[in-house]
């Protein structure tokens, strides 16, 4: 009887996951069958005149993600050492937990933080690239830097402590220093866990909607021209999620093709943190095996 | 050269924790500094009036609370069941892999994901509209990973020799899962659903197309059709155009307490890992 | 000093390590007591004694390798060529590189064979690409591993076996040229055959190098040491109850402590 409970509640859960994952794939249909691989690769998306190419916000989430993992890797990853190598085991306690703690800040909250702190800040700062105003993809990719550091800076915490206070020992016992035996012999030895939380931490960041929602500017197509260019960066933009979180998902609903493009970004969405997600998972765990 | 090296390593890696802990201390400070004038007895009881220049959160709480249990009562006993299916009844380490594989890979997905799923299926399909109910279900699934997969760690911590006394005994799988297992995970399901709660409470997305809505609504009176107020989409809402400086104090004031309820719950969990983290290197 | 103990040479009379009155305690516990021992050049050293004694602990304190445990505090003098190393302004690393330690369980690291051997040496000091070669293969010849390995040089250390393994790490240490080798039951983990090679080793090595050895084998001790110091615990802490040369404490010990523990331990 117990058994074939946990089996009723888990196939009921993993269901409503497999139902999710089949509604979308299946409600997305008309729009590949509309555009075809131009839903993918298409710079323009006017709904009114059933035009949908997804390119810009694809483009959008992918380079604010970027640019929070350029800013707040090398940071965290610092503080990830500071903890695990530095740091007295009677600190270490407190200090995660202070961290942890920071990381459960709601993103609305975070969002609000963005509008009052980074908008202006960015405005002014690169006032000779002459923007239009704070909310760019810049702004969106700064705020998300400091959203996704206490996850770098936990989970690679943890990497770095996996690896055993045997290696350390003999190191330290050549007479190498303690920042040797980090940059040798630790370092090399946590590098899939680290790596693990790099992309467990960028799946974080393609994934969060509401804080860039309120910072990004939600300016559809825009694409840089030509592709190298870093100007967009100081435009408006938009994203998989914050196209997901406008008023457009609450209009489509009537219109079959524009519903499914809406669907479609969430399915690409899904394919992509989902992927990074099992990437992040194996990676990590083949670490300890 | 070599000393260089020791003293450079030890200054940056100090350095970026300083960054790291004092920079959000410092947002929390900013949080605290700008809301603490509108914390007040009637902030709390009192509901919305002109659009958020005047009146309280009441209503907010309320239904941000009625979200947070029903998200609760939905999650538990699924994630109850999934983790009992992983340490109990699979058989094979290769099944049981691919299920804690589906859980991480749920653990990675978006919330507005899981927003969108309520609302068509919830919202169209059933033609609830929108309702408490559908927020609630939605969040108890963006919250199913955290807690089952805290859940499954509690049970693997289970002295072996507690389950072989049992089985000793002539208890069967069913039996040792009441008689031991539950109980002695019953700490670290608290744990983890104070954990998963913590994150929904602060969650937008998820409810924002399935359950909420900005003003006009107190205690929901039915399944259809009954949305509720809830604290972060009435900040999520006022945010997007906070000029008005009445306004600008009380979204403050919201956002405090909303970082306040989700401290809290945060810390309430805290006692419960610490144990769980003595037992594991005690 | 024990009657039949033969004095050590007139050239090499002062001692090259000496602990004085050393002390050690963690979070207010002893957990050593005013240990007095002297190793004299080309010496292997012996510490014996039941487990949980201190040993290990006095062992890390001649090379201050318990700096890297919080919480242990040192007292008392510990001299290395009769300069303290615990002196304020001495440095622990220089020191570990010249008093170097083989562990009980061997470490190697995850790379290959010849950048384990070179790990320490490349890194203390310059080292260029033309003379390391040449310093592997002393340094393995000296492990008496170089004929088993010199054909692999470049594949994965962790390939080893545990006896191969830990005579890789003693080749590590020997590259770096230490002056003193602290070993702490650096055969409890092998097997019998890799047991009796490192022995021989220790015997050929201690021409040029000092040893200090901690062994829970009383027969081993009996093998290869010259001297001996037992540590048991008497009020709560380790203590050193008897010291001096093999045969005195082995055939005829003094201490009712050592008679105890050579009637437990099998030889």
């Amino acid at each position: 009887m117990t058994r074939a409970l946990s089996w009723f509640l888990s196939l009921l859960a993993l269901g409503a996951l497999g139902l999710m994952l089949g509604i979308f794939t299946w409600q997305s249909g008309p729009v590949w069958q509309a555009e075809g691989i131009g839903y993918l690769t298409g710079g323009r998306w006017f709904f009114r005149q059933h035009q949908f190419g997804a390119l810009p916000m694809i483009y959008g989430s992918v380079v604010v993600s970027l640019v929070a993992l350029f800013l707040a890797a090398p940071i965290g990853l610092g503080a990830a050492v500071f903890t695990a190598e530095y740091l007295p085991p009677r600190a270490r306690m407190p200090v995660k937990t202070l961290i942890e703690l920071l990381a459960g800040i709601p993103s609305v909250v975070y969002g609000l933080l963005g509008i009052l702190l980074l908008r202006d800040w960015v405005y002014e700062r690169f006032a000779r690239f002459d923007p239009l105003s704070g909310d760019t993809l810049l702004t969106a990719g700064v705020l998300l830097a400091v959203m996704i550091l206490p996850t770098i800076v936990t989970l690679g915490d943890d990497a770095l402590r996996a690896v055993p206070a045997a290696q350390r020992r003999a190191a330290r016992a050549l007479g190498l220093l303690r920042a040797e035996s980090i940059l040798h012999v630790v370092l090399p030895q946590a590098r899939r866990g680290l790596g693990a939380a790099l992309l467990l931490a960028t799946g974080r960041a393609l994934g969060e909607t509401v804080a860039v929602f309120l910072v990004v500017g939600r300016q559809d197509n825009n694409l840089p021209s030509p592709w190298y260019s870093l100007r967009p960066l100081l435009e408006s933009g938009q994203m998989l999620t914050t196209k997901l979180g406008g008023a457009e998902t609450h209009i489509a609903w009537s219109d079959p093709v524009h519903w499914a493009a809406i669907v479609g970004l969430g399915l690409i969405l899904l394919a992509l943190t989902g992927a990074l997600a099992l990437f992040g998972a194996a990676f990590g765990r083949r670490s300890d095996a | 050269m070599r000393k260089l090296t020791d003293v450079g390593v030890a200054i940056v890696a100090g350095c970026c924790a300083l960054i790291s802990v004092g920079l959000l201390v410092g947002l929390v400070a900013v949080i605290a500094a700008r809301g603490a004038p509108a914390l007040s007895w009637s902030f709390f009881t009192g509901q919305i009036r002109l659009v958020g220049a005047a009146g309280g959160i009441f209503w907010n709480l309320v239904g941000t609370l009625i979200l947070l249990v029903t998200a609760c009562a939905a999650c538990t006993p699924l994630a109850v069941g999934i983790a009992l299916l992983e340490r109990v009844w699979l058989t094979g380490e290769r099944r049981r892999s691919w299920l804690r594989t589906a859980l991480y890979a749920m653990n990675g997905l978006p919330s507005v994901l899981f927003g969108l799923f309520g609302f068509i299926l919830f919202v169209q399909w059933l033609g609830w509209g929108k309702s408490w109910l559908a927020g609630g279900l939605v969040l108890a699934l963006s919250m199913l990973p955290t807690v089952t997969l805290a859940l499954i760690e509690r049970l693997r911590a289970i002295p072996a020799r507690y389950v072989e006394a049992a089985a000793a005994a002539g208890l069967n799988r069913a039996q040792i899962v009441w008689a031991v297992l539950l109980p002695q995970a019953r700490g670290g399901l608290i744990t983890g659903t104070l954990l998963g709660l913590a994150r929904a409470a602060g969650e937008t997305a998820p409810i924002m197309f399935t359950a909420t809505i900005f003003a006009g609504a107190t205690f929901p009176t039915a399944i259809r059709d009954s949305p509720v107020l809830s604290l972060p989409y009435h900040i999520f809402i006022l945010a997007q155009d906070s000029f008005d400086p009445a306004v600008g104090t009380r979204l403050w004031g919201a956002a405090l307490v909303l970082l306040g309820l989700v401290f809290s719950l945060s810390l309430l969990a805290l006692p419960g890992r610490l144990k769980q983290h003595e037992e594991a290197h005690g | 000093m024990a009657e039949c103990c033969p004095n050590p040479e007139p050239s090499t009379r002062a001692p090259l390590i000496e602990a004085i009155g050393l002390s050690v305690h963690a979070a207010g516990r002893p957990i050593l007591r005013d240990v007095s021992l002297a190793v004299h050049r080309s010496q292997v050293f012996g510490l014996i004694g039941p487990s949980g004694a201190g040993k290990t602990t006095l062992l890390r304190s001649l090379n201050r390798l318990n700096d890297l445990i919080p919480g242990l505090r040192v007292s008392g003098e510990v001299t290395l060529h009769g300069a303290s190393i615990y002196a304020s302004g001495t440095d622990p690393n220089a020191l570990r590189a010249r008093v170097g330690m083989l562990f009980q369980q061997p470490v190697v690291f995850p790379t290959s064979i010849e950048e384990n051997v070179l790990f320490g040496a490349k890194r203390l000091r310059h080292l260029p690409r033309s003379e390391r070669p040449a310093l592997t293969e002393h340094a393995l010849r000296e492990a008496a591993l170089w004929d088993e390995v010199k054909d692999r040089l470049r594949t994965p250390a962790s390939a080893l076996s545990v006896g191969q393994q830990q005579r890789l790490c003693l080749a590590r240490v020997l590259a770096v040229r230490p002056e003193v080798i602290l070993m702490d039951e650096p055969t409890s983990a092998l097997d019998p055959r890799s047991t009796q090679a490192i022995e021989e080793l220790i015997l050929r090595l201690k021409a040029v190098h000092t040893i200090v050895i901690v062994t829970h084998n009383v027969a081993q001790a009996r093998r290869i040491t010259d001297w001996i110091a037992c540590v048991c615990v008497r009020d709560g802490a380790g203590e050193v109850v008897e010291s001096a040369c093999c045969d005195a404490v082995l055939g005829d010990p003094q201490c009712r402590e050592v008679l105890d523990y050579l009637a437990q331990v099998p030889a």
